[in-house]
């Protein structure tokens, strides 16, 4: 699908640029945390004990305290030291879990949300301005009127209305990592938050058709498209042959970078509490709220994961526009 | 001028067309909604009977033709229904919410305005130097970065920390604040609203101020290329005359144009924002019916931001006309 030219000035800009290298490396480890989360978390991210509660990442705290706590039953107050230890390196929440974990496994549920939507988008985006573009006409100006209103509600609202009709879908899948037998007492299923998925997809689509609209219509008047409607070709077999080959890298190109909005946006609906699962980033942050004057890395911890995230997509997005220079714009939320 | 009288008409129909397809689609939303109003707003020990009364009174036993031309026709008589859960005027919720948010939306546009376009000027004259790499740097963060978490780690350092700052609220609006000012020659009130909007204005604001200041950079660089500026500087036109007269005028198109699009993203931001600062606009209004299926409101709220919008898109386009006489009235 990708031309010999567009590999070697793509193979050309990854090896001159170290900074879009490092947002792809920042890029490729969020994916292998996402998918090898069971094995690389070192606890349990729902694993609850009070106990340890609120202890401060590795190298903070130190101070010494008394509490009171149960212990066999009895209420005594001890004296403990709340210096951040190995076990827990990005510290403990409110519950006692284990913060790296949680934030670990956090990222599954914006990689799953960003690609799920994404693909989506990608389907209905593409064929809706493949359509619109190439057919021209009273079919190209129903379709931009819709995309028009679509585009007339900022994407959080939308999102946000079509929260309001879908309910809450998740669907509960195993984890084949651990129903493989590799790791145990880790949760046994993981959560896909449907809901918000089809919400953003419902948005994203859109800035799909737009760019695919313009690149059907580039294509359309080239001479080869010509030919082949000469020959006797079909509009369909026109699209797929010639037009959609023709446009699908700018189009991949804007995918890539609008990745990166689809991920804020994700963070922001699990912030305000309609992700379905209580495995994310923004769930955390917006969890951690409740201690920010004792316990700073509850909120922390997970938005830098997300900023470390999108600031991999947005060095990849820069490279591949470089690259292949497609002329497109940056959308935005 | 008969020219642009076209263009505004045409643009205007266009938008027309746009805003009865946003007041259509917002009717659906609450036609295929699976909630039903009479048994929200019904007690809980109500009988089938009272709710089936409630469902005739709201008019949802018509067919949905009926509830359709009733809902236009009420929109366009500027009703917007009554909310489910207060059974208030919509409307006049609204207007209630929206100076906040109007308030907040506005503030990030001047902070983000002012902080991006002098910078990506300088980044561009100074291509390469210490102040246009630390610029590129911060601007990709702020690309980078959920408006909501940028403001609860605001909170974190500027007010938990440092003790400075409110980090929740909005006691006054600005046109109580002023009337304070100028009537009472009170300046607290001017002092609490300016407090207020601090932190709320930088989280809405540090993503578009990223936006803006690549686009201002970008577009700087493009201009500074073509050789009209080569020509000019030979023939020893002064570098600020150029600058300001030919350079900026012309980079400045995408800009204005982007400024226009990001309203909405400023507005739709703003929903995250308010709920961090537990900031009374339309946001914080659209979540909490949200959390209650109140769909007039929330129908309301999408007609009045949808409808400003586009108007605001055709304002844009007819300004960029005027600034550029390259972009055509058409």
């Amino acid at each position: 699908m990708i031309s010999d030219r567009t590999r070697t000035s793509l193979e050309r800009e990854i090896r001159s640029n170290t900074v879009a290298t490092i947002g792809v490396a920042l890029l490729l480890s969020m994916l292998l945390m996402a998918v090898f989360a069971p094995v690389l978390a070192p606890h349990d991210p729902t694993d609850q004990d009070s106990s340890r509660n609120h202890q401060p990442p590795l190298f903070f705290g130190g101070e010494e305290s008394e509490t009171t706590r149960m212990i066999d039953g009895e209420i005594r107050t001890v004296t403990e030291s709340n210096a951040g230890t190995l076990a827990h390196p990005l510290g403990t929440d409110s519950n006692g879990r284990d913060v790296l974990s949680r934030t670990i496994y956090g990222a599954r549920t914006s990689i799953i949300v960003a690609f799920s939507a994404m693909a989506v988008s990608l389907v209905v985006g593409t064929t809706v301005g493949m359509v619109s573009g190439y057919y021209a006409g009273r079919t190209d100006s129903v379709l931009m009127r819709f995309v028009d209103i679509v585009l007339a509600f900022p994407a959080l609202l939308i999102t946000l209305a079509m929260i309001g009709i879908l309910g809450n879908i998740t669907v509960t899948v195993p984890d084949p990592l651990v129903a493989s037998g590799l790791v145990s007492d880790r949760p046994t299923h993981a959560v896909i938050p449907v809901t918000i998925t089809l919400a953003i997809s419902s948005v994203v689509w859109v800035w799909i058709a737009r760019v695919a609209r313009g690149e059907a219509i580039a294509a359309k008047n080239e001479e080869y498209v010509m030919a082949a409607r000469t020959m006797g070709m079909s509009n369909l077999g026109i699209i797929r042959k010639h037009v959609l080959p023709n446009s699908i890298t700018p189009i991949l190109v804007l995918a890539t970078i609008q990745v990166a909005s689809i991920i804020i946006i994700e963070s922001s609906l699990s912030f305000l509490g309609f992700s379905g699962t209580t495995l994310s980033w923004g769930y955390d942050i917006a969890a951690g709220r409740d201690y920010l004057a004792t316990s700073w890395w509850l909120s922390t911890v997970p938005g830098l994961f997300i900023v470390v995230t999108v600031v991999g997509i947005n060095l990849l997005g820069d490279l591949l526009r470089d690259a292949l220079d497609p002329g497109i714009q940056r959308g935005g939320l | 001028m008969k020219d642009e009288l076209v263009f505004l008409g045409r643009r205007l129909a266009q938008g027309v067309v746009v805003v009865w397809g946003v007041v259509t689609t917002v009717f659906l939303f609450r036609v295929i909604s699976p909630t039903n109003p009479a048994q929200l707003m019904a007690p809980d020990d109500a009988t089938p009977e009272l709710i089936q009364q409630i469902e005739q009174d709201l008019g949802l036993t018509e067919p949905v033709l009926n509830q359709y031309v009733y809902y236009l026709s009420g929109v366009l008589q500027g009703d917007l229904g009554f909310s489910y859960m207060t059974n208030t005027p919509v409307l006049r919720r609204i207007m209630f919410a929206l100076p906040g948010t109007l308030e907040l939306a506005a503030a990030a546009l001047v902070f983000a305005v002012l902080a991006s376009i002098p910078l990506g000027i300088l980044s561009a004259m100074y291509r390469g130097s210490r102040i246009d790499s630390t610029s590129n740097l911060v601007s990709l963060g702020g690309v980078s970065t959920p408006n909501f978490w940028l403001a609860i780690m605001m909170v974190l350092l500027v007010s938990v920390q440092l003790g400075v700052l409110p980090t929740s609220g909005r006691p006054i609006g600005l046109v109580d604040a002023l009337t304070l000012l100028v009537f009472q020659a009170d300046p607290n009130g001017l002092t609490s609203w300016v407090a207020h909007m601090i932190l709320p204005t930088i989280a809405l604001g540090t993503y578009f101020m990223a936006l803006l200041f690549r686009l201002t950079r970008n577009g700087v660089l493009e201009e500074l290329g073509k050789e009209y500026v080569l020509a000019a500087r030979g023939k020893g036109l002064p570098e600020s005359l150029l600058m300001y007269r030919y350079v900026l005028r012309n980079s400045l198109t995408p800009v204005v144009t982007v400024t226009g699009l990001q309203l909405g993203g400023l507005i739709g931001g703003s929903v995250v924002v308010e709920s961090v600062f537990a900031w009374p606009g339309l946001g914080t209004l659209f979540i909490r019916s949200l959390n209650v299926s109140d769909w007039p409101m929330m129908q309301g709220i999408l007609i009045l931001v949808g409808a400003g919008y586009v108007l605001t898109n055709i304002t844009v386009d007819f300004v960029n006309a005027k600034l550029n006489p390259q972009v055509e009235l058409a």
